[in-house]
Parts: structure tokens; sequence; C-alpha cells
């Protein structure tokens, strides 16, 4: 049973109500004699630091004066900073538990100055074994700090791949497999070619698989007709720009309308985005030219302004500094924007230095919308990587700071997209969440491996692709996808996706032959050609009522992953909405333009929707629906069941 | 298409429950249970909110907070009236509306009238951003995607009637000028799809949303879900592979066709409604008649043709409520210059507006308490903020001026509130464990015509309509491992003025 000494006014303060000022300054009188007696008594045995103290600092102090906060001016970094105490003088004298000051501050003695301030209040037994470890000496044993730790996943680090049986073993297989023997996981076999050619075009160029080029490829009997497979949909440079786009678009916060373009608020960066794509830009080039833009791509870091005050945490350079660094960086800066983050160690001055880069001027840090008066020294998140160049010319500074993220040296850059393409196609990420990069990956060796291998191949992302889908990890059957999201996940292969919104509007197409209109822009295309596709898909358009029921955003702020799970008010959508309906309307229209043998129509809707025959039960039923002469309304609603199978959903 | 048989189906749904599946489908964000929410039990005193919304800037002096009125003369000076109407008894002594409102006065002794609410000083007036502050508590932009006032509710407290849509919106258009504005806020943002808006622009079409695609029979649409049920079961995938991705579709399309074919569904067609029970909502109202406007959309014919569409909205709120819908909201429509926003013809516009919103939402307030709903219903009516004669902004904190003032009013086009006024403005609240008659707040009775006493801001608002649901206002959504509260920073204090 503990006991609390001081009476407690508030069970446990707001994160968000409590400042995290520095009590007042005033220097403490020494106890009298009474109060020394009301003192618990120090413990009796001999302290063990780690054990018995380093809890007490973890539970009740590193919060607020460990990991580089310096509330008050203390630290407790180590036994140094500690006995440097902070603006209030030292915090203890050695052998003097009665004389210091921390023991004074955490027995209550002043009921307005009471540490902690926020948290569990220390009981007498703990005070009284804080009182011993300082009597005998306050020994700290070398090995522990409480500084802020060394950022996990920035160092470049190149594994050496385990040995194999086959030589020719994909790197990732051959990384994973003492990861499977030491789980005790025997890999099943790989997924059946149709199975397999359906996950790789939606994963490449986000298409289902034309029921021709299905065929082939089954019937192909080359040995690496899977990577040859890969290879073509990664030299598709239309399909692979059209798919992509969308990915890049929630990222970058990119669309064809949205708040702020009313009133010159925002910029589009479309074509600058779209030809990236087609011309597969290498990403160190890709990412600079955004960190330090050109008018093209300036759209990204200008932000979304609405007309009026706005949040200080929400100016269009704090925008740049929280939308770099959570989509190149996989770092949330979003709550020390206002305050020191209670989540990570990210602090206030880390935040405001990185936004003062893109500040025109010396920019001022607001702590939850309170001007402090002290000015942010523009500097970069990660001093690991290098001090950026001081300058007051904003270019200058852009560009280091553009030099900084996409060095050589720098591996959280290519860790972070290798592990956002790995949530991509097998459901969920090495690391996790996936915009905070400080959490160790399931697999560390294989995100770093895949990282330098990425880097070495000039940050070439299709390489990257290949490397992944061309893996026999890739190739496992799928599990469930869970909301495991814990340190006890244990990968055994891709999980069920669903087609994201813009993936099942254009199977939809496919389907049908019933695609959208004309783009929403200017598309201007690699060999000089304006808006000349081979069908306008989803992504080229602004979202409608169909593609938002279906999880397209609008993207208002970042979006690096979106909710994958049906909702009522999507089955609404896809059950009776306008745009579903008319689409399938005249689709069989246009069946029935040369009206074919119902049995021929249920084939082929068949083979273009799931890539496969009918079965007998199928074909009866679908047959039956359709009519012999086929009937529109026939063809229509197997166009919606088909549509809304979990087979045609769902990338198994 | 092989699936590994150590997930069958029958394992997924040994180990998931139904809770589970759910969760799962609602894409994640979890409350953050707060010691203070835990701690803090509130007695739900309403189990429906349907908000009345005053798109565009309602001037309080022209409606529930009358001031000195002077009637149109050539020549006067353009800061010689206060109000452009007389003011008129109420059904409460002490409490005065303005000419145009009589029906609305005569159920007064149903309502709380806040004459104090004081908008956002958000340094610029932009419609859509104080609507969005109105209706998020949040000034935009904000890091993540803030929910609706509708989708919290719908979150926190889920659909009354599991087969009507737990957040209802009517009488909203967004391909206008400010529409990708208005859709930023009119979203369940990070809360996830499935508490977002089921959206009805035309009350009289509302049908059209809960009934089979166009031109389908419902003979049609039955055999269509038979033969889809059919085909499931006839699929080689459909019992083996099972996940909670398959589960969630199979499930929320299950849940669509309730809906569609659910008895609640009737709730939406207003051409059920007996004939005389609609024109008490809109009296001009003809059998049949449609709203669409599409040959002058927004043009200058169109606020004529909207005459009877809120009050059909209002009409659809309370068939709605009937069936259990948990949050309504019924918008006389946001348009820039058109409806509330007037910048200029004020005077003649309010008439309109006024005719336009009399006798629905008295009707409403009628109707719900004669079938006994009122006591658990709440109406709240409000606007994004008022407006003024001179002053733009607040008296202390003047912005610029978006609409010039003549030295002499010589047209009466120029005789009316044109200018944005946020130190004031009017908030209506009837039912749902609100006072019977009551008035909180004072403001002035000369220009400025601000608060006075009793100020109640967005936060408190919000604070008061969700602790009428139940919910604290320090209740928080985890977004990115943060605390989103459902009021700013947890700060809303409920107003207990109000409370009866």
């Amino acid at each position: 049973m503990t006991v609390n000494l001081c009476p407690v006014k508030s069970p446990c303060s707001h994160w968000l109500f409590v400042l995290l000022l520095a009590a007042g300054a005033s220097a403490l009188a020494a106890l009298t004699p009474e109060q020394v007696a009301q003192l618990p008594p120090p413990a009796t045995h001999p302290l063990n630091f780690s054990q018995e103290i380093k809890p007490i600092f973890e539970a009740s102090c590193v919060k607020c004066h460990g990991r580089s906060r310096a509330n008050g001016g203390f630290r407790i970094d180590s036994r140094a900073t500690l006995l440097k105490g902070g603006d209030t003088g030292p915090a203890l004298v050695v052998g003097k538990s009665a004389e210091s000051l921390l023991v004074e501050l955490v027995t209550c003695m002043d009921p307005d100055n009471v540490m902690p301030k926020k948290g569990t209040k220390l009981t007498r037994e703990q005070v009284g074994v804080l009182r011993a470890w300082i009597d005998q000496g306050a020994v700290w044993d070398a090995n522990i700090t409480f500084a802020r730790a060394e950022p996990a996943n920035l160092k470049t680090r190149r594994p050496d791949l385990p040995k194999n049986r086959t030589k020719d073993a994909n790197p990732i297989d051959r990384l994973l497999e003492p990861y499977f023997v030491a789980n005790k996981i025997k890999p099943l076999k790989p997924v059946d070619d149709r199975t397999y050619a359906r996950r790789v075009y939606l994963d490449v160029i986000g298409l289902l698989p034309p029921p021709e080029a299905l065929e082939a490829f089954v019937a192909d009997s080359s040995k690496d007709k899977r990577r040859q497979l890969v290879r073509r949909l990664l030299a598709d440079q239309e399909g692979y720009a059209l798919h992509w786009l969308s990915f890049w678009n929630d990222m970058l916060r990119n669309d064809y309308q949205g708040t702020g373009y009313i009133d010159g608020g925002r910029k589009q960066i479309t074509q600058w985005l779209f030809s990236s794509l087609e011309t597969n830009k290498p990403y160190n080039q890709f990412v600079a030219e955004l960190v330090n833009p050109t008018p093209e791509s300036e759209g990204f870091v200008k932000g979304i302004v609405w007309r009026g005050v706005v949040n200080a945490s929400q100016t269009p350079a704090m925008q740049a500094a929280q939308g770099v660094s959570q989509v190149f960086m996989g770092v949330n800066l979003k709550c020390a924007s206002c305050h020191d983050s209670f989540v990570n160690d990210w602090t206030l001055a880390d935040a405001y230095g990185l936004a003062g880069v893109y500040a025109d001027g010396p920019l001022e840090m607001v702590h939850c919308d309170k001007p402090t008066g002290k000015i942010a020294a523009p500097k970069f998140i990660y001093a690991q990587l290098g001090e950026l160049a001081t300058s007051t010319n904003k270019a200058v500074r852009l560009q280091h700071l553009a030099q900084l993220i996409t060095e050589r040296q720098d591996g959280r850059l290519s860790r972070t997209l290798v592990n956002r393409l790995w949530q991509k196609f097998f459901g969920r990420g090495l690391v996790e969440p996936l915009d905070d990069m400080e959490h160790l990956a399931w697999n560390p060796d294989l995100l770093d491996w895949l990282a330098e291998d990425f880097a070495d191949h000039g940050y070439d992302v299709k390489h990257l692709i290949e490397v992944m889908l061309t893996s026999r990890a890739y190739q496992l059957p799928t599990t469930p996808a869970t909301e495991q999201v814990g340190s006890d996940f244990v990968f055994h292969g891709p999980q069920v996706r669903r087609l994201s919104a813009e993936q099942f509007r254009d199977a939809v197409g496919a389907l049908t032959g019933v695609w959208y209109g004309s783009p929403a822009t200017k598309f201007l295309r690699a060999d000089g050609s304006t808006n000349h596709f081979t069908a306008t898909r989803a992504a080229l358009v602004a979202a409608d009522p169909l593609q938002l029921a279906l999880g397209r955003p609008n993207r208002e702020q970042v979006l690096t992953s979106r909710a994958s799970a049906a909702t009522t008010l999507q089955a609404l959508e896809l059950t009776n909405g306008a745009e579903l309906a008319g689409v399938l309307a005249s689709g069989a229209e246009k069946a029935m333009v040369v009206p074919a043998p119902a049995n021929d129509v249920v084939t082929q809707l068949y083979a273009k929707a799931l890539g496969r025959k009918p079965t007998r039960a199928e074909a009866q039923l679908a047959t039956s629906l359709v009519g012999q002469p086929i009937q529109k309304n026939g063809v229509e609603d197997l166009l919606w069941g088909l549509t809304m199978m979990p087979e045609f959903q769902l990338i198994y | 298409m092989k699936i590994t048989p150590q997930w069958s189906r029958r394992n997924f749904l040994k180990t998931a429950s139904a809770a589970t599946l759910s969760a799962l489908a609602a894409s994640f964000p979890r409350a953050v249970i707060s010691a203070e929410a835990l701690t803090e039990k509130i007695k739900a005193t309403a189990d429906t909110v349907i908000v009345l919304w005053m798109g565009g800037g309602m001037a309080h002096t022209e409606t529930f907070d009358p001031k000195r009125y002077t009637p149109f003369e050539k020549g006067m000076a353009p800061d010689s009236f206060l109000s452009t109407f007389p003011s008129i008894p109420t059904a409460v002594d002490g409490i005065q509306f303005t000419e145009g409102l009589e029906k609305m006065a005569a159920v007064m002794d149903r309502g709380t009238l806040i004459r104090t609410y004081t908008a956002g000083d958000l340094g610029f007036i932009l419609h859509s951003r104080h609507q969005f502050h109105w209706h998020t508590g949040y000034a935009p932009p904000q890091t993540v995607a803030a929910p609706h006032l509708g989708a919290v509710i719908a979150r926190t407290l889920g659909p009354l009637n599991p087969a009507v849509p737990a957040f209802i919106n009517i009488g909203q258009r967004f391909d206008n000028g400010e529409g990708e504005e208005l859709k930023a806020f009119t979203t369940a943002g990070f809360l996830g799809s499935e508490y977002g808006p089921l959206n009805i622009p035309f009350p009289d079409q509302a049908t059209d949303t809960v009934r089979p695609p166009g031109g389908m029979t419902p003979g049609r649409f039955e055999d269509r879900n038979k033969f889809y049920k059919k085909l499931l079961a006839a699929s080689p995938v459909g019992e083996h592979g099972s996940d909670y991705q398959k589960e969630s579709l199979l499930r929320s399309l299950d849940n669509a066709h309730r809906l569609l074919s659910s008895p609640a569904a009737k709730a939406f067609d207003l051409s059920l409604e007996p004939l005389d029970s609609i024109r008490k909502y809109v009296p001009s109202y003809e059998p049949a008649q449609r709203f669409t406007a599409e040959r002058d959309r927004f043009g200058a014919k169109y606020e004529d043709q909207m005459v009877g569409r809120f009050g059909l909205g209002c009409l659809l709120a309370r068939r709605l409520t009937e069936v259990g819908a948990r949050y309504i909201e019924v918008t006389t429509e946001y348009i820039p210059f058109f409806n509330w926003d007037t910048h200029e013809n004020g005077h003649s516009r309010l008439v309109a507006m006024k005719k336009q919103i009399d006798a629905p939402i008295a009707q409403l307030v009628l109707d719900l308490e004669a079938r006994g709903l009122l006591s658990r219903t709440l109406i709240v009516l409000a606007s994004e903020f008022s407006r003024d004669a001179m002053i733009e902004g607040k008296p202390d904190k003047l912005i610029k001026d978006q609409v010039e003032i003549p030295i002499k009013v010589e047209d009466p086009k120029h005789y009316g509130m044109h200018r944005h006024f946020t130190d004031a403005g009017s908030v209506l609240l009837y039912g749902g464990g609100m006072k019977h008659g009551h008035l909180h707040g004072l403001t002035a009775d000369e220009r400025p015509c601000k608060t006075i006493k009793d100020r109640v801001i967005i936060e408190d608002l919000h604070a008061s309509i969700y602790r009428a649901v139940g919910i604290s206002p320090k209740l928080a959504y985890e977004i990115e491992k943060r605390p989103f509260y459902t009021t700013r920073d947890g700060l809303g204090k409920p107003v207990m003025d109000l409370f009866a």
C-alpha cells in the first residue's frame, strides 16, 4: 500500500491544460528543524541506482527534466546535470539529504511548490529511498542516462545478407529466412499465377489484369515470368504514373479542388508531380524539389492559407515544417508546434527551428497561442545529419535543408519511403505507425537493407518496387488484416487489402468500358502531348461522391494511409448512389449494342472482373439473370453483383 | 485463389466478436477517457439534436433582439437605424422579437433565447471559415481533419435507431463559391467516414437517398439483392477466406440494405405527409413541388425559387426525429450573397427570410411537442455571426470593411444590416432539457449593440449541446497519439443557466 504525501488536487492534469512553464524561480529557504523532523526517514539499506532510483526518476521526473527537456532550467540527463540543479540552485547536497532542495520539493513542504508538478507524487517510502541514495553519495550508474536517446532509424546501416540455400533468392527472403525460423513459421507456398497477377497489376498500375494478358501470363512457362511481368508493368509509364498519383496526392495534400484555391491561398503541384512519376524521378531529387521548391513544386510547402488570423501552429512556415518532417522523415511535429510534445521527445524549439527555415523573417516562438518573446533559430530536427547553414537568406537555408535531407548519409529518408511502400504492398509497415519512424522495425535488418539498396540504386523507386514484388514474402498467401499494431506482431504474409476508391472506380471502368469524361486539369505528357491517356482514370478527376464515399480524402491535411474498412455510408453509395448506378447502366447499354449470347457475356464479365471462369453454379445463376437473349437490366444487375463481391473489392 | 486454412471463417468468427468487428470497421480513433470525463456523470436530457442553420450571418437586431426601430426614409443617416423592423411581443413577458416572426413568437414559451453568442475572432470575415469554427469548435486550418459536431455525436452516441443514419445534413449544396470550404467541415474528419453526414441537399428528394437507384423498381431491387446473396454463396471464395475486410464489407452492405428496406426509410418520403400538414410548414406548397432550381442555380431568381425548401427541411427533420435520427441539421443554405448573407437590400431580403423560417420552425416545435418528443429533442437555431449596419467585426477588434456604406441612405437597398458583426448574436434553443420561456444574456440598446452580460462563446455553446446529450466537453478522441477534445482543449463549460 502506498500513501501519497501530498493532498491531490486533481488526479491527473490534462496534457494540454498544463503549461510546461517553469515554476516561480524564487530560491527556497532551508528547512526548519521542525520540518526536517517531519521528513520521511532515509531507508537503511544500501541503495541500488538502477533498481530503486531510476524507476522513481522515470515515473516522476523525466517527463519534464529528461530527454533534453529543461523545465525550470533543470535537467536530470546525468549525475552532473542533476547536481548542477536548475534556476533555483543546486538540486542536492551529496551526503546531506535533509539539506537537499530535491527532497524538500518532493515532500510537499511548500504546498505551492511541489514536485512533480504533474504525474505521480512520491510516496513516503520513495522519499526515504531517495534520501538514502543522496546520503550514500548519490552514486549514479554511468551507463544510465535520461538524455534524449540517439534517434532510431537515422544512420545508414548495411546488414549482411544471410547465406541461403538458393543463391539467387530475393534478398528479402534471405533476410526473412532466419526470422521465420526464429518464429517457428513454415512459410506457405506462393499464391497461384492469377492471384499474383491481380496483386501486381493493382500494386504497380492500379488496374485489374486484362483477361488476354492474364491468360498469356498463366500460359507462359518461362521461369522468371513473374519478374518479367513486374518489369513490364513498371515500364508502363502511364499506368504507373496514374496509379501513384493518388498515393502522392494524399501525401502531399494536392488536389484539383479544395479549400484555399478560392482566393490564392493554395497552389497545385499536379503537373510537377505527374511528370516526376511519369519519368520516375529519383526519389532524392523528388524530395529535394519539394523541400526547396521551384514554382512548379512549391504548392506543398506553401501550405493552405485561409484568410484571417491563423493559429501560430498552422502558419505556412509551420505547415511546411510539419509536412516535410512527416512525409519524408516519418516524424510528427504537430504536438511540438504548440508545446513540447507529450508523446515523443520533440520540443517547441525543434518545431520552430524547422519552421524558421521556411519563415520569411525571424520567427517568434508561440507556446499554446502565447508568444514567448524568443526567436527560433532556424535548424534541422536532426543535428546528427549536419548543422544547417545559418543564413538570413531563405533561399540559402532551403537549399541546404534539401541537401541535408537528401544526402546519402540520411538513412531516415530512404527508410521512411521503404516503410511506406512495404505498408502499401503488405498491408502493415515494417515500422508502425508509419509516421513515427523512431519506432523499431519488426525486422530492422530488412528495413535497413532495403533502404541501403534503394539508395545504392540511385533512389530508384521502381527498383525498390521490383525487389518487393518479386520477393517470395510478397507472394505468400494473405493473412487477415487485423488491428494488431503492438510489438507482438509476427509477419506471416501480406494482409488482405481493399481496393482504394480509385482502384475500385478504375476496375469498374475496365469492366464496363465506362470511364470519366475529361481530366480535371491539363496534364502535359513526357512525349509533349496533352491529356492524351488511354482512359480517363479516377486519379485524373476531382473526387465525386462515389470516390469520396470509398475513402478518397479531401486533401486538406497530409494523409499517409487511408482507412480501409467498409462503412455503411459507403455501402449506401454503392447500393443506390447515382454515380455507380449510372456507370453500370451505361455499361449494360454498351453490352446491348451488339448483344452476345448470355454465356459469352457471363464468361467475359467473370474474366474481366475476377480474372477467372465462373464455376458451373455461378454460370447458371448469372446466365439466368442476364436472360437469353440478354436483357439490359439483367446485365446491369450482374455487373452490380460482381462489383460487390469481396473477391472483386478485396486484394487476396 | 487459395486461402490459408488457419484463417478460416469459423476460426475468425470464434476470435472476433461483433464488437471487435464493428470497432475494426469504425476505422479506429479511440476515445481517450480522461479522468474528468469518467468522474463527471452526465445525465442526458436529449436523445436527438436538430440544428437549424441560418447560414450567411443572421442579424440579431433584425430577428430575435430588437433595438430601436427607424422606418426607411430617403436621405436618412446610415447609423440612424438599429432595427429595420418594429418589435413584436412574444408569449413570454419581457422577450420581444421583430416583426415577421409572429409564429415563432407564439412558441417562445417553449424556448430559451441566448442573445449573447459571440463568434470567434478569426481576423477576417470568411463565412465558411466561421462556419467551420462554429461546427467543429476549431478554426481552420487544423493539423488533423476536425470532425463536425454531428459526427462527434454520431461517433460517441451511435445511431438512435440502427436503421437511420446518425448524422443527416439537409439543405446544403457544395458546388457554389465556397463549396470546398463547406466540405472541409461537413465531414467526420479523422473520426472516419462511418460517422460522416448523409447529405440531402433537397428535402423533397430525400427519398432518393434511401430508395433503389433511379428507375429500379422495389421488386427488382429485392431480386438484385437475392441474386447477390446467391452469387456470394456460389463463389468459391465465398465461405473460405474470412477476415475483417470481408466481414466489414458484407456487414456494411447488409446495413445499407436494411436501411433501404426498413420502415424507417419511409420517413424520408415527404409525399407520404398529408397536404394540410405540409402546408403548416410551407403555406405556399403545391403537391409534387420540386426545388431543383437547375434553370437558375444561384442566380437572380434563386431566392424566389427556394421558397419552402427550408420549410420542407424542417418537416423532414420532424419525420426523421420520429423514427430515431440522432443528429439532424437543416440549413437555409449558405451561398455567398444569398439568403442571410445580405450585403444589400437587407431589410427586404429579411422579410423574405423570415417568411422562410417562421412557420416551419414554430410548427416543428409544436409537432414535436404534440408527439411527446420535444422534451428529448434539442433544437438549436444558430448562425455563424450577426450583422450590423456600421461595424465590421467587433467594436474593439474592427476588421477590414467589406461593404461600402453611403453617407446618406437614398436607396432602400442600403437599408439593412450589411456588415459582419461578431460581438453578439442570437441562438434559440427548444426542448431537450432547456428552460421554457427563458432569456440568457443582455446586449446594449445603442450601437454597438454588443454583449453586455453573460457572453456565450462557441466552446460553451458546444459544451451545452454536448451536455444535453450526455457528452462531457472534456471527452477526447485519440489521433496521432494525442487527444483531440470535443471542445477546444477541453475548455468548454456548459452554460448551466440554460438548463431547466
